[in-house]
This record gives structure tokens, sequence and C-alpha cells, in this order.
């Protein structure tokens, strides 16, 4: 458990370090495209594109993360209104569903990723598409081990308040 | 069977995006369609030119949300409206609905500019039902401003076009406004007219750098000077630009990689959503799920009219329950194909739906607003469920308004176009 967390807090700050990184490339590289188009009446074709594969990255990066602060968006019926035993048994439940479900959502986007890796179909300045979607198997497996970690930790370690929002 | 089975998981909480994700599995397996389906459909929304203006104007509104801006906010509207009969309300809706629109989020409205607000209102003896109510509901109030999130993702999800969307938006937004307003002069207490000059400018003096934000972005746009996408970085670099070298409430090595994380975690949680729920519903659309729907539907409603009664009552159910990034992505493609054959306006339609789910979040019993406004100011949820209904009961009379004239949200669309 204790690898797995120390794992876990590493790659947690490679996607920090990435987020921050892709972010501030797209805020530049679009200021700079609005610049030249604006000014120079001039552009790169490519950059539209590399803006918005950008997006799907700290997109997933962030939703990597989102699993580790409780931001994932549910239906809270419930929490608002139940007792605390409650609230961690149910908390912890639905993380080990999530966890499941996302190892399925895994296994799907690697196939999607390999579908495109065959078709070798190709997007900017000679760069294959299917390493830009690498993000998509990726985030999703990442996912499903932080809600596994969670849902034990919810389940097993007392002072863990399960969904905070 | 296996429906109810996933709606009861939804209700216990688990992720929408896993449940989202679950019934597409699940469907995907019956219909031999292999999984790999899923993602097709995000990459087809990831070729919207518009996807780049969501993290941009997250990140934009959380950067403003960190600084001293909802103090700025709060003071040069109340030192301005303070001496009107029903000035200091007024001068509430008129900046929640500013902070709303830039930061996207309601919740956080009513944790940054509620605190400050509410005081005001107790001091000027509007009561604690009416303050309560007041801010509550005004939490959501700006949703229909450009540039605010939802907003846009109508826009992607529904391919309409985002600059129609920001300007159909303001006239409906504006009468929200005045409705609550014009309720809000009724309970004035105000006496003695002073208006105090002085006060007035320096708080002017001291937004005057975040004021122009809404203008910009417009006039950018409807200028014809750059495109939604372009609108959004210059937003982004000005708001860095304002909040770190003029106000210096932002410092660039200590706070900015924890708002640039902070923000993109939003950003991936209504990702997420959108990627596992656009291949779904695109399936379902080809299944004809709506088609069926809609024919269920055409044996007891025959006219636009009474669509839109039953649309406006479903979306409010929907809006107290869902949060309004997933109701859009999941909810829209599926309501598209049913009120094209009943003529409606897919611009109306976005405005139509949000007005709704921006009624949702303060809706009793379990709108997101009303316990965020409880835990904010330490009142029972009970309490604020009696101080949002006159509100409520105002707010559905815009609402109204809004969803049975089309020209309300269409004249400004229009007049632009020719």
């Amino acid at each position: 458990m204790t690898i797995l967390n120390q794992i876990d807090r590493f790659l947690e700050k490679i996607e920090h370090h990435l987020i921050v990184i892709i972010l501030s490339l797209m805020i530049l590289l679009s200021f700079g495209q609005m610049l030249l188009r604006n000014v120079f009446d001039m552009g790169f074709v490519w950059g539209d594109t590399l803006l918005r594969q950008g997006v799907l990255w700290v997109g997933f990066l962030g939703a990597a993360i989102a699993v580790k602060q409780n931001k994932h968006i549910s239906i809270d019926v419930f929490s608002n209104l139940s007792s605390a035993y409650w609230k961690r048994l149910v908390s912890s439940f639905t993380k080990f569903f999530a966890a499941i479900i996302s190892g399925f959502l895994t296994w799907s986007a690697w196939s999607f990723m390999q579908f495109e890796k065959e078709s070798q179909s190709i997007l900017v300045l000679d760069i294959p598409v299917w390493i830009f979607q690498t993000i998509l198997p990726y985030s999703f497996m990442i996912i499903s081990l932080r809600f596994m970690i969670g849902g034990f930790k919810t389940a097993f370690i007392q002072n863990d308040a399960g969904p905070s929002r | 069977m296996i429906a109810l089975g996933i709606i009861f998981l939804a209700l216990l909480g688990v992720p929408l995006f896993a449940i989202i994700g679950l019934s597409a599995l699940v469907s995907f397996y019956n219909a031999e369609i292999d999984p790999a389906a899923i993602f097709i459909e995000l990459y087809r929304v990831a070729s919207n030119p518009s996807l780049i203006a969501i993290p941009l104007f997250t990140f934009s509104g959380f950067v403003l949300a960190h600084g001293k801006t909802p103090e700025r906010l709060a003071r040069i509207s109340q030192s301005i409206l303070r001496d009107m009969r029903g000035g200091i309300p007024l001068a509430i809706l008129i900046a929640c609905a500013f902070f709303t629109a830039l930061t996207g989020a309601s919740g956080v409205t009513i944790i940054a500019l509620g605190g400050l607000l509410y005081p005001l209102l107790i001091k000027e003896k509007y009561g604690e039902n009416f303050s309560l109510g007041l801010i509550t509901s005004s939490g959501s109030l700006g949703l229909l401003f450009p540039p605010s999130l939802p907003l846009i993702l109508y826009g992607l999800v529904a391919q309409v076009s985002v600059d129609q969307l920001f300007i159909a938006g303001i006239v409906p937004g504006l009468i929200m406004i005045l409705i609550v307003s014009a309720f809000a002069i009724t309970r004035s207490t105000v006496s003695t007219p002073t208006f105090n000059w002085p006060d007035a400018k320096s708080a002017l003096k001291e937004a005057i750098w975040e004021l122009p934000l809404p203008f910009i972005v417009l006039g950018g746009i409807y200028g014809g000077i750059f495109t939604v996408t372009e609108a959004a970085s210059v937003t982004v670099v000005y708001v860095i630009f304002i909040e770190a070298f003029i106000y210096k409430d932002l410092n660039l090595i200590h706070d900015l990689p924890d708002l640039m994380i902070n923000s993109m975690i939003l950003v991936g949680s209504i990702l997420i959503i959108l990627g596992t729920a656009m291949g779904f519903t695109s399936y379902l659309v080809d299944e004809q799920i709506p088609m069926i729907l809609l024919d269920t539907m055409k044996q007891y409603i025959h006219d636009p009219l009474t669509f839109l009664i039953v649309l406006n009552v479903f979306l409010l159910i929907v809006g107290c329950m869902m949060d309004i990034f997933s109701a859009i992505i999941v909810i829209v493609p599926l309501i598209i194909p049913i009120a094209q054959s009943f003529d409606i306006n897919m611009v109306h339609l976005g405005i139509i739906f949000l007005t709704n789910l921006e009624i949702g979040y303060s809706t009793p019993p379990i709108g997101i607003n009303l316990f965020i406004a409880s835990t904010r100011f330490n009142e029972p949820v009970i309490k604020l469920y009696k101080a949002v209904l006159p509100f409520l009961g105002l707010r559905l009379m815009g609402l109204l308004l809004i969803t049975y004239i089309p020209g309300l949200s269409l004249f400004l669309v229009n007049w632009i176009a020719d």
C-alpha cells in the first residue's frame, strides 16, 4: 500500500508540472496566434490543432488529479441528508465502483488508441495522432487506481471523511 | 432493470462519468459495437475551435476569484447604487451576475461575494429571510452573460455559434435582474438619499481595470477584432497582467501554478463527462431514441407551446438534480432532435436551457446553492427553503417570459446579423 501511495504521489507531482507547462504554452501560443493574425495577418495552421490537443491533455490530467480531491461531478442526493456512518459506507462503495468502470474505460481508451495507431494517421508536424491520444488510457488508468486507493482509505481508515462537495 | 440499477447508482453518488461510461459500455456491448467507439465523438468535439475557450476562460475566472476582485466589485456597485431605492439589492445582483459570468461556477459567487454582501443587506434592514434568499438566488444569476462557461459548452454540444449565444443571453439575463430588483424596491428601506461622490469615484478608480472585461470580450468579438477563442486568450493575458502587476494580488510563482491546477481540475471533471457521454448520446440518437420519445410525446403534445411547458418542468427537475455542465452534455443532444421537430430555434433553446438550470441551482429541496449558502451563512437548509421561495416565484415568471417570447433572446442576434 505504501509503495502504491508513493508511486501515486510521484505521478501526481509530474501531472501537476505537466498541467502548468502545457497550460502556459497554450496561453502563449494562443495569444501569439492572435497577435500574428491581427497584426501581421498570418498564423500557423498547426497552432489551433495543437491547442485543441492541449485542451484534452490538461483536461484529462486535471480529471486524474480530481479523484484525489473528490472533485468529480456526481449527483449528491443523499450525502447532504444521511448519517456519517452511511456516508462512509456509501462513499467507499461508490469509489470502488468508479474504479471498476474506469478500468473498463481504460481498456476501451486503449483500443481506441490502437485503432488510430493502425490507421497511421498524422495530426500535425509529422506527429501521429495516437501519440496525442495516449493521455486517454493513461488518465483512465490512473483514475481507476486512485479510486481504488481512495475506496480503501475511506473504508478502512477512520479519519477519511468521504465526499467533501 | 439495468437502467433502474444505473439510476440508483447515480443517486448514491457514483461519479457521473462512471455512470455514463457504464451505460455506454453496457449498450455498446449489447449492440456489439466496439467499446473504443465511446471516444470517437470526443475527438469530433475536440475539433471544434471553441473548445480552447473553455480552459482559458476557466483559468481567468480562477485568477479573478483568487484576488480581491470580489471586494472591488462589491465596493463599486454599492457605492454607486447605495442611495437608490432597492439600490443595495440591485448592486448585489449586478455584482453577482458580473462575477458569475466571469467565473462560471456559481457556488463560488455565494462563497466569495455572499459573505461581503450579506452584512450590508442586514445593515440596511432588509430582513434576514429576504437577504438570505436574495444572495442564494443571485449565486447563479450571471450564467446567461458572456463569457460564461455553460454558454460555451452549450455551443459546443449543440453545434451552435458561441458568438450568437453570447449575444442572445444578454436581454434575458437583464430581465431576470430587473424582475428581482423590482421586488427589492418594494422592500426598500432607504430614506435619505445622500450620494457620496468621492467614495464612488475612488471605488470606480479601484475597479477601473476589471470593469472593462466583459466589454473587451464582447466588443472584440462583435467588433470583428477577434474570435471567441482569441477573446479567451486575450482575457487570460489581461487578467494575469492586471492581477499580477497592477493590483499585485497575484504572485506569479506562488499562486499561478496552484490556480492552473485547480482550474484544470474543474475543466477535467467536465471534459471527462464530455468524453464518456458524447459517444453514448450520439449512439442513442442513431438508435432513434429521441424520435421514439417524440412519437410518444406527439400523442399528447401537438404544439410548441405545450412542448416548451413540458420542457421547462423537466429541466427544472434536472437542474436541481444535476450540475449545469453534465446536464448540458447529457440532455442537450437528446432534446435537440425533439426541439427541432417543434421548430424551436437552437439559440433560443440554449437560453431556455440555461435559464432553467440556473433556477434549478436554488430550487428546494436539493438545489446545490441552497447547501452552499447553508454552509456559508450557518443557517439550516430548511430556513433557506423558505427564504428563496419568493425569488423562485419571480424567476419562474422571468423564465416564462424568456421561454414564450423567443424575440427576447433572438432580436439582438438577428439585429447584429443584419
